[in-house]
């Protein structure tokens, strides 16, 4: 069974050991694909990583004019190919999460593969490997889409067109509060 | 997976991945007490650090890694190790033999303690050091030079902790249960401690025991990423601890949420307590701490009414003129609703530097011998004697702790051998440290990058580092482990036990100091533990490889060592009963006034360790978290009309500096908070308070009073 990312927004500290462990894997060239945003400045310290959402039906794949960006057998969307980007940016624009980037001097995109010279050798991506609090994991994407630990999106409504991502995002339980989540509540509250 | 007493940690089922042409070194982090397990990936041929690989099966971590620890290995090939000997020549540090730095070192210790005695130099020491080098720095302190003056940098760190557990339960041991047992609690107390950013690997415990459906309390005067979670947030004035802990023990008493029988069977002291208490009203305390009287009483409940719970704290509680009272209020809590003694009950303190609690153990405090002994323990020095081969009489007395060794530079210490450590940027009212390292007769560093106090050296001895250690640390839950480190001594870098060897035979001490690698100096620290309270004597290189390290107390070969203290409910008193001990609030020793109004709170971040001497260098966490700021709450800002990223000046009745400010509702409305890592102009001990905790010795770094000036236009140039 093919296996995914989770991310549990609730867990991530703003760390950073995602990016740093992305540099970390072979083919990466000491070049993260990973990042972290501050979901409220000055209001919270909550944080979420952002890798690939590696799409269903990838929109940086589609728009690709030189089909340089290849899905693996298990559906995870590879970076571009070094022989067949042209550093057209036309993934940059077409993916909705905002994700590939393109290295201006040597033309050529990146973005998260799944570490997928180590997934492909049965290890986790190093983002799952090092993340020190299990905000981020690698696990069974029909066990975290069907029977969630909590409430999880990976369908995505951007204007009424809807995008399934392989990636699941756990998120915050704001409503009964059962972890205490309270975003931009601050302190003295 | 492995041994048994490793089956509840967080490690996970998958093989290193070993690249062709290339070695995996598994060793340890440099960095905090968790001491996570790592993989360095080494050049099989020329010996060059390549990179990391997680190590899976290492139990504390499983392979997970914080920023810092994930990009540790970067320090190995950095630009700016030192590779040779410096001596200051015409006032600038120039390159120098090996010869000619140790002929100097010694002829300056010889003049020094010839002119004013042995006493006269002093020692400064750390506690990211491997146990070997710990030990061998206490012995080479007593018999190699024969000065008391011996103190280390644990002492801004651990000691009020150490205090606290000793007059409490009678051990200092960091954690009384092993981490895995967080897990298994009902309730968590975590008290001082920005346990996300400070202690990352922590996490996957605490997220372990809320995903079983532990209440998460948490006391920091900062809506910390652990706080943010929380189902209370007692959100305290700085300084104010001994006083949030009266309340909750006060409701829990009033509300009869105490174990009478284990109060009675295994404690001492309930009824004083319990009489001091009754004057701390959860809405006195709400007067005192500025938390709301629901917040007290619903905390109280929570930790009451679980089964099993623990209280967590760190250098938030123990940096304080009244770290040991605190410290020993909050294992009150625990004493008495019954939380000790089983899996999912007990206290911890977390270990701030990687050998914290090992490196107060094996005698470099500047009043303890090996093994947690006492030296003025007749019993104990002539035990130490015996094992050393000297006579008694040849081993000193106690000596100056930490801070009180550097106000003495220039007048009781003319000389000043320092290791592991950078006091000109941990220390309060560093500036004035800087006049006292330079009225110094003779200054010799030892150190693998020229740190803001090797740069006032008269001597820099160039230090391996970590990756290149071969010996053993002692983590957060008092588990011993095996450091392992690659064989090369890159350019002209020598090891620090050799350097320490190689002083005391050009002393004429050679003969105790016989070492030809760590294990031989590990195994005399075994045989001087031996009976101690820090047994280390069953502990084997072996044993250590095969259990993935062992904890301590370990006192025969056949013992496997004992994850879990008081099982048995037998505390570390002749009675066997844990001390409950009462305290009045007493508040901070720099008190707010009219002139400087708001309180100033210290602590780290994610991307830096200690005085930022390793982690600033490493390019990619510098860029995370480049300079220092201050972070204020929108309500104190607006007051002052400074706005986000404007500067701002925060001075103290000591100094002041310049910062960034950082407009965020996460800290209090009445303090400031700084991180601590940075030196010279952008170092926040300028401002910090020296005044000392009396039984412990440590610094209050976490509360000064300070104010704020808005200033006009940007210094940034002043801060690269």
């Amino acid at each position: 069974m093919a296996k995914v990312l989770y991310i549990d927004y609730e867990r991530c500290i703003g760390c950073k050991a995602c990016v740093i462990g992305c540099e970390e894997c072979s083919g990466h060239d000491h070049l993260s694909r990973m990042f972290v945003d501050e979901l409220n400045p000055g209001e919270t310290v909550a944080t979420s990583p952002t890798p690939c959402m590696h799409c269903v039906t990838p929109a940086c794949a589609e728009s690709c004019p030189v089909q340089a960006i290849a899905i693996a057998d298990d559906g995870t969307v590879l970076s571009a190919s070094l022989e067949k980007c042209i550093g057209c940016k036309n993934c940059t624009y077409a993916c909705p999460f905002g994700i590939p980037r393109v290295d201006d001097v040597k033309k050529v995109m990146y973005k998260c593969d799944m570490c997928y010279d180590r997934t492909s050798k049965g290890r986790p991506p190093m983002c799952a490997s090092v993340c020190p609090t299990d905000t981020i994991r690698f696990v069974d994407e029909h066990e975290i889409k069907s029977e969630p630990p909590k409430e999880v999106q990976f369908k995505w409504d951007f204007g009424g067109t809807v995008i399934e991502t392989r990636t699941v995002i756990g998120l915050p339980d704001t409503e009964t509060n059962r972890y205490g989540y309270r975003e931009g509540d601050g302190v003295q509250s | 997976m492995g041994h048994a007493q490793n089956k509840d940690y967080a490690q996970r089922d998958y093989d290193a991945i070993l690249r062709d042409g290339e070695e995996l070194i598994s060793t340890h982090c440099c960095f905090c007490g968790m001491q996570c397990g790592m993989n360095i990936r080494v050049n099989k041929e020329d010996k060059s650090v390549l990179g990391v690989e997680p190590r899976y099966d290492f139990p504390m971590n499983g392979g997970r890694l914080c920023p810092k620890g994930v990009s540790a290995y970067r320090q190995a090939e950095h630009v700016e190790r030192l590779n040779h000997p410096l001596i200051r020549k015409n006032g600038k540090l120039e390159q120098a033999t090996w010869d000619e730095a140790m002929d100097l070192i010694v002829s300056k210790i010889q003049e020094i303690q010839g002119k004013y005695g042995k006493d006269a130099f002093g020692i400064y020491s750390g506690s990211s050091m491997t146990n070997e080098k710990c030990y061998l720095m206490g012995k080479f302190a007593r018999i190699g030079l024969g000065t008391k003056n011996i103190d280390y940098n644990g002492r801004y760190c651990m000691s009020s902790a150490s205090v606290g557990f000793n007059q409490s339960i009678g051990i200092d041991r960091g954690s009384t249960n092993p981490w895995s047992d967080i897990k298994f609690a009902d309730v968590l107390l975590i008290a001082g401690s920005n346990t996300a950013e400070c202690h990352p690997l922590s996490m996957p415990y605490i997220w372990g025991a809320r995903d079983r459906g532990a209440k998460l309390i948490v006391v920091d005067p900062r809506q910390t990423k652990t706080a943010l979670v929380a189902d209370v947030h007692l959100d305290i004035r700085p300084g104010t601890d001994v006083a949030i802990a009266n309340g909750l023990l006060h409701v829990m008493i009033e509300e009869d949420l105490v174990d009478h029988d284990f109060i009675q069977k295994h404690t001492t002291g309930f009824e004083e307590l319990k009489e001091l208490v009754k004057k701390y009203t959860p809405a006195h305390v709400s007067e005192i701490t500025g938390v709301a009287v629901d917040k007290i009483i619903t905390a109280a409940r929570l930790f009451g009414q679980a089964k099993n719970g623990f209280t967590m704290f760190a250098r938030g509680v123990e940096q304080h003129a009244t770290g040991t009272d605190s410290v020993s209020n909050y294992v009150n809590l625990c004493l008495v609703t019954g939380k000790m003694g089983r899996k999912g009950s007990g206290v911890a303190t977390f270990t701030g530097q990687g050998n914290g609690q090992g490196g107060r153990e094996h005698g470099q405090k500047t009043d303890q011998l090996p093994g947690f002994r006492k030296i003025t323990d007749p019993k104990a020095r002539e035990y130490i004697a015996g094992v050393w081969g000297v006579d008694e009489s040849e081993i000193p007395g106690p000596g100056l702790s930490a801070f009180e060794m550097l106000q003495a530079l220039g007048k009781e210490i003319k000389g000043l051998l320092l290791i592991c450590s950078n006091p000109i940027v941990s220390s309060p009212t560093v500036g004035d440290v800087g006049e006292y390292l330079k009225s110094l007769d003779f200054f010799v560093c030892m150190d693998f990058f020229l740190s803001e106090s090797a740069e006032q050296a008269d001597v820099v001895l160039p230090s391996t580092v970590w990756v290149e250690d071969n010996g053993t640390m002692t983590n957060v839950e008092g588990r011993v482990l095996r450091v392992k480190g690659i064989d090369r001594t890159p350019g002209e870098t020598k090891r620090d036990w050799k350097v320490i060897c190689e002083i005391a035979e050009r002393l004429g001490r050679g003969q105790y100091f016989q070492f030809n690698s760590p294990e031989d100096i590990f195994n005399e620290l075994r045989v001087a533990s031996k009976g101690g309270t820090a047994d280390y004597y069953g502990i084997t290189y072996e044993k250590l490889d095969k259990m993935q390290g062992v904890f301590w107390p370990c006192p025969t070969e056949e013992s496997e060592g004992l994850p879990r203290l008081f099982e048995d409910l037998k505390f570390n008193f002749p009675d066997g009963k844990a001390r409950i001990l009462a305290f009045e609030h007493k508040g901070p020793n720099e008190k707010t006034s009219k002139d400087y109004p708001i309180i100033l709170s210290t602590g780290r971040v994610v991307f830096h360790y200690l005085s930022g001497n390793q982690t600033r260098r490493i390019e990619a966490l510098r860029n995370f978290c480049p300079d220092p700021y201050v972070e204020i709450h929108p309500n104190l800002a607006k007051k002052y009309n400074i706005e986000h990223g404007e500067f701002v000046k925060v001075s103290s009745p000591r100094g002041s500096i310049e910062l960034a400010a950082k407009v965020t509702k996460i800290t209090r409305e009445d303090m400031v908070f700084v991180p601590y890592h940075w030196g010279k102009s952008l170092a926040i001990n300028h401002l910090t308070n020296p005044a000392l905790e009396p039984k412990s010795k440590i610094p209050e770094f976490k509360v000064c009073a300070v104010k704020l000036e808005k200033i006009a236009s940007r210094a940034g140039e002043k801060h690269g």
